[in-house]
Formats: structure tokens, sequence, C-alpha cells
């Protein structure tokens, strides 16, 4: 890259970014969102896929980092590349399928062919071609690790490892693949892309805020008993649910004090899924499988795209300062019944999407808020709960389920990113290559 | 072969059904639903409704019931106030199932004026295929597949009786 430049400069993230409160034009300004790209979605770790979703070797997905668009691909010998979908001659898409199998990738426009690891191996013609094949491959993101099966990459090839980036919050990683009594989830569902007016930051701010439930969702609640009656929707003092922040930016909605008996967190008693119980507490033990079955599945955004949305698994994707996608699919379980993953899937519809009972209102609101921050704009306030949050033994800052801890942690983070050190950018890294 | 008696009635339930879900009247609308109801937006072309992936909506009548009863409570944001929807039905074929039951085919075009956040026209084309029923001299449906164009997204929110 030529540009030496970082578009985040000239912001000041720490006028912008303040402990008890952030300043609308972090939502609605191209100069900020053109500085996320670069910072957040280039320079750190993105989630990609999970390995069940590329199973056998050429699988593949198409994906978006930021807005680069990007294909994960598993290769001959096991392992995933995910690989900028650009062909290296003349920019044209090179994977078109959203999802499938293939041995090699080759270029509908003039037919250049690559292997799955983004390897040129072929180019029509060669005799007018004087380049080297090994010069010409596709562009490979730099760093790809995966973690319980969740692939994460980054085009940032000093970035921090993903153990690093992850820190304290791989326990809600491993707290979502243990409701699988052999520890592996499979995302084959298919993905519903839901599209909301707003900034992509809401997504993320908005799925682990405690606040909004009763007044986003009073139709929710009154049109349906659910788990949340006993986990969010009571009087102040007896709410026993918890905001949480686990460092990094990730941030969690912890349910479980909330829940009296196992399964109350999938709307049913423990009878309606006998064996799944039985499985569980046979793979961890009586203890862990009953602390599993009473505690249900983490709440949890791994910053800064993915939401561990109980038996949901969603995607954030920024497309413009004012367009954000939600992108969910149900969390199916391996080693489990059909019935119980039939559950999940008619849950995942219930709770998430376009139509659904929960996200069709949390979407127009997320558009309102957008709505009222046009213009010259003004401060949003996340001071609330600051002086009755605790630290935990582990360093999990903890607060009342109403309380802003999770978003101060959001933004704790998402500042310390937005102004990091200028080493770290591939821009300069690449410069210095 | 349907009679021409039998085309009049069938088209008449398709306007009525548009009518009442341009219209918000959310109660009335599901009067049109028998009890075997399958009302379903799938999320991909081509997909089946119990191959395991996921749908934009897929509601069995227990859930149509719930979605109705949200809708009522005045307060499902995503409708305050309601759309103001105007959809255009053409190309219908009809094909009896049995006696007194009929498979229709129409195209649709939704013309939607989102007035709950940014004043927005959005516009939802479909291929919809319904199961329709005689029962006591009034036609019911049993089925409505909504077959969006654009299904695979990105898709705005669609919190009205598409």
């Amino acid at each position: 890259m030529l540009d030496n430049s970082r578009p985040s400069e000239g912001i000041r993230f720490e006028e912008l970014i303040l402990d008890d409160r952030v300043h609308s034009t972090l939502y609605t300004d191209s100069e900020v969102f053109e500085a996320e790209m670069d910072s957040i979605f280039r320079n750190g770790w993105v989630f990609i896929c999970h390995d069940s979703e590329i199973p056998k070797a050429g699988d593949f997905v198409r994906r978006n980092v930021g807005r680069d668009p990007v294909f994960a691909v598993r290769g001959r010998d096991g392992e995933i590349s995910v690989i900028v979908n650009r062909c290296a001659h003349r920019g044209n898409i090179i994977c078109q399928e959203e999802r499938g199998n293939a041995k090699a990738f080759v270029c509908q426009y003039h037919g250049w062919a690559y292997d799955t690891k983004g390897g040129l191996v072929d180019v029509p013609y060669p005799a007018g071609f004087k380049g080297d094949f090994s010069c010409h491959g596709l562009e490979r993101l730099a760093k790809v690790d995966s973690y319980q099966g969740f692939v994460f990459a980054s085009f940032n090839p000093t970035v921090p490892s993903l153990g690093d980036h992850l820190g304290r919050a791989t326990e809600l990683i491993d707290r979502a693949v243990e409701m699988s009594p052999v520890g592996r989830i499979n995302l084959s569902g298919g993905w519903v892309r839901h599209q909301l007016n707003c900034n992509w930051k809401m997504l993320p701010e908005n799925d682990t805020d405690g606040y909004h439930v009763n007044f986003v969702h009073p139709s929710f609640a009154q049109a349906i008993r659910s788990n949340y009656d006993e986990a969010v929707l009571q009087d102040e003092e007896s709410l026993k649910s918890e905001a949480k922040d686990w460092g990094n930016g990730h941030t969690e909605l912890n349910f479980s004090p909330s829940y009296s008996r196992p399964l109350e967190w999938f709307g049913c008693a423990e009878d309606r899924y006998p064996s799944y119980s039985k499985a569980l507490r046979e793979a961890y033990g009586q203890e862990k499988g009953d602390k599993i079955l009473l505690d249900g599945p983490p709440h949890a955004v791994i910053f800064p795209n993915l939401f561990l949305g109980e038996m949901n698994i969603v995607r954030f994707e920024p497309v413009a300062p004012g367009v954000g996608l939600h992108i969910h699919t149900p969390m199916y379980l391996e080693g489990v019944d059909d019935d119980v993953n039939q559950r999940i899937l008619r849950q995942s519809e219930g709770a998430l999407g376009p139509t659904a009972f929960l996200l069709a209102d949390d979407s127009v609101i997320a558009e309102r808020t957008q709505l009222a921050l046009a213009g010259k704009g003004g401060w949003l306030d996340l001071s609330r709960g600051a002086e009755r949050e605790v630290t935990d033994d582990n360093g999990v800052v903890v607060g009342h389920l109403t309380d802003e801890t999770s978003n101060r942690g959001f933004w704790r983070h998402y500042k310390q990113v937005m102004q990091g050190p200028d080493q770290s950018s591939p821009t300069a890294a690449a410069a210095a290559a | 072969m349907v009679t021409i008696e039998e085309r009049l009635r069938v088209e008449e339930f398709l306007f009525k059904e548009a009518r009442l879900a341009d219209e918000s009247r959310y109660s009335e609308w599901e009067a049109l639903a028998e009890d075997d109801m399958h009302y379903w937006v799938p999320a991909e072309a081509g997909q089946d409704p119990d191959d395991g992936r996921i749908s934009i909506l897929n509601d069995n009548r227990t859930r149509l019931a719930t979605r109705i009863r949200q809708l009522n409570t005045g307060v499902r944001h995503a409708q305050v106030p309601p759309s103001r929807m105007c959809r255009i039905i053409s190309n219908v074929e009809i094909e009896t199932i049995a006696d007194g039951e009929y498979f229709v085919r129409s195209n649709v075009v939704l013309y939607e004026y989102r007035i709950q956040a940014d004043k927005e026209m959005e516009v939802w084309p479909a291929r919809v295929e319904h199961k329709l029923r005689m029962r006591d001299g009034e036609m019911k449906m049993f089925s409505k597949h909504i077959l969006l164009l654009n299904s695979e997204g990105p898709v705005r929110g669609l919190s009205f009786i598409i």
C-alpha cells in the first residue's frame, strides 16, 4: 500500500470517548467509520466462520471483513485459509457462490485459476504471461487462528495472538460449546442477513444492554411467557442477572443467577429433553452437568463482530456509518437428539432476524437512535451503575443487569484500539516490508 | 382446470387477504387461517421447510397466534404506527389439490411506506403460494409461502403481515 497516512489521524478519540459518555459523531462520521475499517477490521482479529461450516477439503464460505470481500476455504491439508475475494489479475470476484466446494477457483473474467491456498496455478494463453506464478497468488489474510472451532483472521501480520485478544473470554466460548455433550457445535443451518439502518456499533451495544428490555420488548413480554420473565423483567431489586465486562471489549449479560430450574433458559422443564440432560451429566459429571443445565448458554459479545447469542451465533457487519448487518444462525449442538436442535432452530427464528419477536423491535429503536444522532449530534450517557459495579477475582467487572457496565467495557477497548500504536497498522507493516 | 366460479372465489380470497394485511387488521386476517396453517418466508431460494436450514419466518398456527397477539398489544414498536402498505397481485394460477382445496400461485409486489423511524418506501416483490380450502361455504387458507426475491438479503425489518 502506498498510502502511509492513517485515516484516524485527526480524529481525537480521547475527546469523543469519556469514561461516562461517548459523542454521537462516533456513530455518524464517515472518517470515524473509515478509521474503524482500518484499526478494528483490518488491524485486529475478526470472526470469520466456524469450522463446522466448511468441514471437508475444498469447502468454502464467502464473508466480509469490514468491507473487504473474503472467502474462507479448507485446503487439502485440512487447514483453513482466509483469502481476499479479488482476482490478482484484474480484480474480479473469484469465488462467486456464497458457499460450496471447489478444487480450484477460476476467474470468470480471464480464466486465471487458483488452488485452495490462493496460489496461482494456471493462466490461459501462457506465452503472453511473463510474470512469476508465485508472485501472483490471491491475497491471503496474514493471520488465521481458531478457538473451539471459531475461526478468526486478521490482515495484520504483527497482530498479537488470538489468545491475547480473547483473554478471559475463552471461558464464554467454552460455555457455548459445552452446551453440547460432546463439546462441539455445528453452524450448518444457514444465515439470515438482517439489515439495520444504524451504525454497526449499536448492534454489539444493544445485544449486551440489559436496561432496554422492559421498554423495547413489552409486546414480547405481554404476548409470550418466556425465560426472560425471570431473567430480565423484574423490578430493580429482584433482578439477579448481571452485566459484565470481560476486558478487551468482550461483554456479557449473565442471566444464569436468575435461573432456578434446569433448562429454564430453554423455556421448558428438564423432563422435556431427558436424554439431553442425561448426556450432559454423563459427559461432564454430575456437578458440572447440573451447572450447565441450570446456567444455560452465554449471552456475550466477542469484540468486534461475534455475538454468542444464547443458542444463536451472530455476526455483525459494518456497511456504512448508518448501515449495519445483524447476521444470525442457530447454534446446533453435536451429540444431541434432533428434537433439541429443532427447538434451537425455532427459537432462533423467533428471537432474531427481520420478522422476529425481539430483533424487529430492536431494529426500529436503533434506526430511531441513528436518526436522533444526525447533524451536529451530542453526547450519549453511559454512566449508569458506575458506582456500584465490582471487579471479581478474575478481573471481570460485574454490574447490575440494568447498568452500563458492558457498554463501558466495549467503549474502553474501542478507544484503546482506535488510538492504538501506529506501528501495528498493516499499512505501516506493509510499508516497512 | 378450475371453473370460472372457483377462480372468482379464489381471487376474491386473495384480494381480501391482501387488504386485511395491507390495513394491518391483524385479527381479521388471522381468522382466515386454518388450524393447520403454515406461514413461511424461506431464507434461501429452493429451500425445503424441513431441511434444517433457517427461515426468515416459519410459523405454525400456534406461533402465528403468538405473532398476532404481539401485534395486537399495541406496543410492538416495529409496527407502531403500522406500515402503510399496498400489494398488487397478479399472474394467478390455480390448481385443484383435492375436492374444495386449491394450490394457488401468484406474483405480488408489496409497497411499504415505513413510518416508524425514517420515512422510507420499501418494495417487497415475491412469488406467493397459497393453499386454500373451502369450509362451511367460506374460503380459508392453510398455507401461505412467501418466496421473497431478496430472501438471501440483506433484508430490512419485516414485522408486518407479509
